[in-house]
């Protein structure tokens, strides 16, 4: 306890840290939860109430922000004229097959790769990698000549397939790590008892379980998300919340109400899914570079 | 697959259980032994490797199927002129007209402009952010809200900004007008200020993660280093620059190199805010990409595009690839 004395003394310097700090804090929550406050309110105001406004410079006119009548007829227009209960149902397949997919093979592969060498590992790894890098536009220009030869394009598997261009890569990076923390022992304590070498590599399951089921949250959450895939490869048959969002505006009558209730609606359980693997978000957005 | 525990399981061994271990410890401790032969018995076989080969296959086939054929046919696409259903032969004209298409080296100036706003904003608001909320009482509930926006889809968070925006009803444009920032003009609607307006759009959304990794980095900053330092009467402003700052370099590193791919990946936002406009001023390159391929069909030129692209960004790869094993191999 005794140094924790000595760091915590008092300068007038650290003390106009600490209020700069905090008063820099209380503005950065106000920036950054603003936007998404003004979505969630916006979407149950109607159209007139949305576009009022203060006159320029008048401070105190900003209440008017909060002068409406909550209104729910943005969500009933989006479920009644607009389908979006088949949009939802198409994002979650989508995003949902993509992930299945790339976290089960992925799961294989990784595996694999931290189990044995062989030469060339190094590169196969980095191509792996590189394949998740890779700029989305740049990767959809022969994608989508290929998927049209194919008739994949419009199509939910062509989707699943798309997504998995850049989920599969993801997976097998981030699980590979988590394949190499379970020690070698456990699965040789296995075979020494009979255990075929599938058994074994099944019983080691269990151990990466919770990582393996966090990432195939975070795959379905990069999917979900994805916007130039869907309004590609998608175009037509296979629309996703976030091409059905983006094609509410319109150059005549832009429906703000309705777009930021979709806006709600494509965002708000990605938001819950993110707080639920919460101790993985790091990890994942930083493809395991960094662990908190 | 019923005694699969059986050697930890130190605890509950009491019975027949034990006595089995037992039994196979004994006929390996004597076997060896007595015989002299250095392979007796094969204990600790040597893994079957087409084991492991047959499952990877998989995926390995299906990336190649999605990855590595599509970049052949990049390749492929780039050298011809390609239309609905045909390719002819040009000649590198794809790659020696880019030479002179200045939209084409406009394109590269302003991803790299962009990135290097968007950067140096991240980097300063986040790592000043971190070390602000560092052992804060509230630090766990204020990451959890910083979260939100990097879960936003970034259509949708492009979508919300074009709104706040706007020129006539949008809440943020009359902010600025009341600040005195700017005129009736939005953001988006000069040349000289839409740039501004992405970049402040990507600082919101992804200024938090440059927090999550610089805090995630600050929390393996030697504690005693710095207490030493205090005693020896360093002023904490010195002992930030000369202890916490050089322990943060390698995950910095790595958050400015992410960052950077993701500015050439995504485009989601600035499509949806400006286009790429007004006139050119936005037209960051892989914007120009999709226009080129997606708006004029012209997927040959497109394809000579994305593959200078996908060189640049595959160089920045094997950087980031050379900075993870660094830190890495640091750890074990």
């Amino acid at each position: 306890m005794a140094s924790r004395d000595i760091v915590h003394y008092d300068t007038p310097l650290s003390k106009a840290f600490r209020w700069f700090s905090a008063v820099f804090i209380g503005f950065y929550l106000i920036w950054t939860l603003l936007p998404i406050f003004v979505m969630f309110v916006s979407s149950f105001k109607d159209l007139l109430e949305a576009f009022k406004i203060p006159a320029v410079g008048d401070w105190m006119g900003a209440a008017v922000f909060f002068d409406f009548s909550p209104t729910l007829t943005h969500y009933e227009n989006l479920f009644r004229n607009l389908n979006f209960t088949s949009y939802i149902v198409n994002s979650l397949v989508a995003a949902g097959g993509s992930a299945l997919i790339s976290v089960v093979l992925g799961s294989m592969c990784a595996y694999s790769l931290s189990r044995i060498e062989f030469r060339g590992k190094s590169d196969l790894f980095f191509w792996i990698i590189s394949t998740r890098m890779a700029p989305v536009v740049a990767v959809m220009v022969p994608l989508y000549a290929i998927f049209r030869s194919l008739d994949l394009v419009g199509t939910l598997p062509g989707l699943i397939l798309a997504y998995t261009t850049f989920n599969l890569p993801f997976a097998i990076w981030i699980l590979k790590g988590f394949f190499d923390n379970v020690p070698y022992a456990i699965e040789e304590a296995q075979m020494v008892d009979g255990a075929t070498r599938s058994q074994a590599f099944m019983s080691i399951l269990p151990l990466v379980a919770p990582g393996i089921g966090a990432f195939l949250v975070l795959c379905i959450l990069f999917a979900w998300n994805d916007f130039l895939f869907a309004a590609i490869i998608g175009s037509g048959g296979a629309k996703t919340l976030p091409v059905a969002t983006r094609e509410l505006v319109q150059p005549q009558n832009i429906q703000w109400g309705s777009i930021m209730a979709a806006g709600v609606v494509t965002t708000l359980p990605m938001m819950l899914l993110g707080l639920v693997i919460r101790r993985y978000l790091v990890t994942g957005l930083t493809m395991g570079a960094v662990k908190e | 697959m019923t005694d699969t525990a059986l050697p930890y399981d130190r605890a509950g061994g009491r019975s027949e259980s034990l006595f089995r271990v037992r039994q196979i410890l004994d006929s390996v401790e004597s076997r060896p032994a007595a015989s002299g032969v250095t392979e007796p018995i094969k204990l600790n076989p040597k893994p079957s490797r087409a084991y492991f080969y047959w499952l990877m296959a998989p995926a390995i086939i299906l990336l190649a199927c999605i990855s590595l054929y599509p970049f052949f046919w990049m390749i492929y696409m780039s050298l011809h002129d390609v239309e609905l259903g045909s390719a002819v032969w040009n000649n590198f004209e794809n790659f020696t007209k880019l030479a002179t298409d200045t939209r084409y080296l406009n394109g590269w100036m302003l991803l790299f402009q962009y990135s290097a706003m968007c950067l140096l904003l991240q980097i300063g608001i986040g790592v000043f952010l971190a070390v602000a909320l560092n052992g804060s009482r509230y630090e766990k509930f204020l990451v959890t809200a910083f979260l939100m926006p990097m879960m936003m889809a970034p259509i949708v968070a492009g979508l919300v900004w074009y709104f706040l925006y706007n020129g006539t009803f949008g809440w943020y444009h009359w902010l600025f007008q009341s600040l005195g920032i700017l005129g009736a003009k939005s953001i988006l609607a000069s040349p000289t200020t839409a740039m501004y307006g992405i970049v402040i759009v990507d600082v919101w959304q992804w200024t938090p993660l440059i927090t999550l990794i610089t805090l995630a980095g600050l929390k393996r900053v030697p504690q005693d280093q710095l207490e030493a330092n205090m005693v020896d009467g360093a002023s904490p402003l010195r002992n930030f620059f000369s202890v916490t700052l050089p322990n943060l370099y390698p995950v910095l590193l790595i958050a400015v190199m992410l960052r950077f791919m993701d500015n050439f990946r995504f485009i989601d936002s600035i499509l949806v805010l400006t286009g790429g406009g007004p006139g050119n001023a936005t037209k960051i390159l892989p914007v120009y990409l999709f226009e080129v391929s997606f708006k004029f069909f012209k997927l040959g030129r497109g394809a000579a595009i994305a593959l200078t692209l996908l060189v640049v960004t595959i160089i920045l790869g094997m950087i980031l690839v050379k900075v993870f094993d660094r830190q890495n191999r640091g750890k074990a």
